[in-house]
């Protein structure tokens, strides 16, 4: 089953009135950091400013990212988006230097950077897919049981069980199945980065991010991609940084706009590309700059 | 430039620097080519000049082994052996002797004296069990002589025959006639020797029945566990009587003429347990001694550097912060420079000293081989070599580590991983050939390594006792490295010691090379893992 682009642009604007929730979109609801009433808001990044070492990356950016939707950041390269991003399981924490200055985020209403949160459990709800896929040298199927592996599940059924699922979910079972115990380093490009989103959903997370992921894949894989994002939609929030403004538009519900830094949009989707409120949205937006 | 079009002028070759009619950069490839080819040619050299000097040995070695047969000194080792077997029985005895007097004194808590007393007709038994090889002893001893003197006629024929070879040379050939040889007549010299057959089987018929008697006196020992070892014993005694009638069938069947077969002078230097050198015997040049001792003081040096060096590499690469990266680092591969003559020295002063000091304190007498009293050992020089080794270790592991893409490491974090967790599960396994491969140079460096050994092993030239488990590692042992460096200076330029301490070299040369080869394909898999 191949699914190609053009199909997928035809399908989707339609998509997000499948969804009940979604806001009437009136162009009034432009200013950053305003919630579609009826969605409930699961991350709530409040006035954050944060900073690698002493040069500043976000300048109080404020956003609710909803329940069970997609949330995609775009902006042209280095404005703070991936930063954002890693801010919210903290992988930020893994480089030295860094800080959140000013500002919180609320997951479900508990501040990830209190003193008390268990970073190894916030990143176990808030799982992550790289712009590089990167699965371990490890088979198939150890790559996606590591993380249950992990959490002391040992049970082969349990396991065996996950692994089919989360194979499914990622639309990389029948591709696999009959190779499980082969090294994932051994996949195309494009299904290694499906393995490591079947890696991320094996351990039911609440949250996935996802960097780029699809920057470093042809158009093929990409739609497969995509289409992958469209399933996983009903069961987790998604949060996508994209340098593609098609796929911004194709897969997300909310859209945030980023430029040196600082927020400078965030609504619907479809008022980002056709009807954005800020002059510089439109001019990115329609590719004036970049 | 005076070329007269713009066009032809491009064209002509600036370079106006010319040597022998090489231009610059030919003569800068040259430099460069020049180089590699040096080492190249030395390289070769060195394995040339090494089999050429290491090829004679065995050819000498077959004439070593062919005069051994041959002055009868091989027909008198067969009862020597038998004598030496019996040898071993007696200290059997000794140690169950010693388990008794323990038994008494520490257990049912007897003065000295008692304990002495109650071992009266034991040592009685004992005695008479070691005096029963005397006859054997007595014939050993005779023939001992009379082989020697077979042999020392024929070395006397070889150095004349030398000396004349070498008058011949010089061309002085009036005094090269007047230097007499007298040709050693073997079979006529071994007939006496031979001769002495039917009284050998006197002796040993004698012999064997003297045990029988004595083997019926033993007495009963106190505690079962006692007991099983005098049964045991008992059943080695008899299996070793069992074993006469071959001795008699080998000296009947043995025959001086016979030739030594080529592979042995091979062979019995390889398999030889033996190496004893300037005896007034025989000389025997068996590598196992040595090869043993070079294993063992690599697997001690190994056991200690390898959990040191990785674990080191592994913190400094993964946990440490920037600022103790920056101590760690140069000070671990501080070590490298400590020349190795200083650290063995430290050895013999302060290591092996404390090393046995700590051995002696009481509340560690439960470690196996404690207390010891040989400062120098195994232990000792393990100890020292395994410093050195973990510098190599210790870079190349963290190289290895290094060389794991970061991406790994985020994505195990990213399922909610511990730092330790991440380390174990994707870091190590991701770079372990690299950290094998490292393992490997790590102990290329330690077997090759001359000095510490030389001090600090102790330099006992025998197989150390793996019978006594664990504590075999509190033995001296002399190494390959070490005789090398210990004996070349005193050997005779082209006799067949200075030969095999070159054949020596050869298999250390080899060793390394094995290791070496073995470390590349390792890493090149590695390499092909992360892909
Ligand atoms: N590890 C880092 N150390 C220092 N500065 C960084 C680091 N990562 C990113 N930055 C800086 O932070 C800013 C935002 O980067 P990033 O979030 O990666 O941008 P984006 O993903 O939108 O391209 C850039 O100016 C970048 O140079
Ligand atoms: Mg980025």
């Amino acid at each position: 089953m191949v699914i190609t682009a053009p199909i997928l642009m035809d399908t989707l604007p339609s998509a997000p009135t499948i969804r009940p929730a979604t806001a009437p979109a009136p162009a009034a609801t432009a200013p950053a950091g305003q919630a579609a009433p009826a969605a409930e808001t699961l991350i709530d990044i409040d006035h954050v400013d944060f900073f690698y070492g002493q040069s500043q990356a976000l300048h109080d950016v404020s956003l609710q990212i909803e329940d069970k939707k997609v949330t995609a950041f775009i902006g042209p390269s280095g404005c703070g988006k991936s930063t954002l991003l890693r801010c919210l399981n903290r992988m930020n924490d893994l480089i030295d230097g860094t800080r959140v200055a000013k500002g919180s985020i609320k997951i479900r209403g508990v501040d990830i950077h209190q003193a008390d949160v268990d970073v190894i459990e916030l990143r176990k709800r808030v799982g992550m897919v790289f712009q590089k896929s990167n699965p371990f040298p490890k088979s198939i199927y150890e790559n996606i049981t590591f993380g249950l592996r992990l959490q002391g599940v040992t049970n082969k059924a349990r396991l065996d069980e996950v692994v089919e699922k989360s194979l499914r979910g990622a639309a990389l079972w029948d591709e696999v199945k009959d190779r499980l115990n082969a090294s994932g380093l051994g996949l195309s490009g494009g299904q290694q980065q499906r393995l490591c989103i079947a890696r991320a959903i094996a351990v039911e997370p609440e949250v996935i991010l996802m960097d780029e992921p699809c920057s470093a894949l042809d158009p093929v894989a990409t739609a497969k991609v995509e289409e992958l994002i469209q399933e996983l939609r009903t069961r987790f929030t998604i949060v996508i940084v994209t340098h593609n403004m098609q796929q911004a538009a194709r897969c997300s519900d909310k859209t945030a706009f980023f430029y040196m830094g600082k927020l400078i949009e965030y609504a619907d989707t479809r008022n980002i590309f056709t009807n954005p409120a800020n002059a510089q949205t439109e001019a990115y937006v329609s590719g004036r700059f970049g | 430039m005076e070329a007269s079009s713009p066009a032809s002028h491009l064209l002509v070759n600036k370079s106006r620097i010319r040597l022998f009619g090489l231009s610059f950069d030919d003569c800068i490839r040259v430099f460069f080519g020049g180089n590699a080819i040096v080492s190249i040619i030395v390289l070769a050299l060195i394995t040339y000049f090494l089999f050429r000097e290491g090829a004679g040995f065995f050819g000498q070695n077959r004439q070593n082994l062919t005069v051994y047969r041959q002055a009868g000194l091989e027909y008198i080792d067969f009862i020597r052996a038998q004598q030496d077997d019996h040898t071993a029985l007696t200290r059997y005895l000794s140690d169950l002797r010693l388990r008794q007097f323990r038994h008494y004194t520490q257990e049912a808590k007897l003065p000295v004296a008692d304990a002495n007393a109650k071992l009266a007709v034991f040592d009685d038994f004992a005695g008479q069990f070691g005096d029963t090889v005397e006859p054997i002893r007595t014939l050993v001893s005779d023939l001992t002589e009379q082989a020697s003197a077979i042999k020392e006629k024929f070395t006397v024929m070889e150095d004349k025959k030398e000396e004349r070879r070498q008058l011949m040379a010089e061309g002085r050939k009036g005094d090269a006639d007047r230097v007499i040889i007298t040709p050693v007549n073997f079979a006529e010299e071994l007939k006496p020797i031979i001769g002495t057959l039917p009284a050998y089987k006197e002796a040993s018929a004698e012999f064997s029945r003297r045990i029988e008697q004595v083997l019926a006196t033993a007495p009963v020992l106190p505690t079962p566990e006692l007991q099983v070892r005098m049964d045991r014993f008992k059943q080695l005694t008899r299996e070793y009587l069992s074993g006469f009638p071959a001795v008699v069938s080998h000296l009947e069947s043995w025959d001086y003429a016979k030739p030594v077969p080529a592979v042995q002078a091979l062979t019995s230097f390889i398999f030889g347990r033996e190496w004893l050198t300037a005896s007034f015997w025989q000389d025997w040049y068996g590598v196992i001694p040595l090869l043993v001792g070079s294993l063992m003081v690599s697997a001690v040096a190994l056991l200690l550097a390898v959990p040191l060096g990785v674990g080191a590499a592994i913190y400094v690469n993964q946990i440490a912060t920037p600022a103790e990266q920056k101590f760690i680092k140069p000070g671990i591969e501080f070590i490298s420079a400590i020349p190795s003559v200083v650290l063995g020295f430290f050895g013999i002063a302060v290591l092996g000293q404390a090393l046995r000091a700590l051995s002696q304190a009481s509340w560690l007498s439960w470690v196996p081989g404690f207390p010891y009293s040989e400062r120098l050992n195994i232990l000792t020089a393990g100890c020292l070599l395994a410093l050195m080794a973990v510098p190599t270790i210790f870079t190349l592991a963290e190289d290895a580590l290094n060389n794991v893409p970061r991406a790994f490491k985020e994505a195990s974090f990213a399922l909610g991983a511990t730092r330790l967790q991440t380390v174990i599960k994707i870091i190590v396994p991701a770079s372990l050939s690299g950290i094998i491969s490292a393992v490997l140079l790590g102990l290329g460096r330690v077997i090759g390594e001359t000095m510490v050994v030389l001090l600090c092993a102790g330099n006992r030239i025998a197989i150390p006792d793996f019978s006594a488990g664990l504590a075999v590692v509190t033995q001296p042992v002399h190494t390959m490295t070490g005789i090398i460096a210990q004996e070349m200076g005193e050997v005779v330029q082209g006799s067949i010691h200075y030969r095999a301490l070159f054949v020596v070299g050869i298999l250390l040369f080899f060793l390394s090379l094995g290791i070496n080869y073995v470390a590349q394909i390792v890493v090149r898999r590695y390499r092909i893992s992360i892909g």
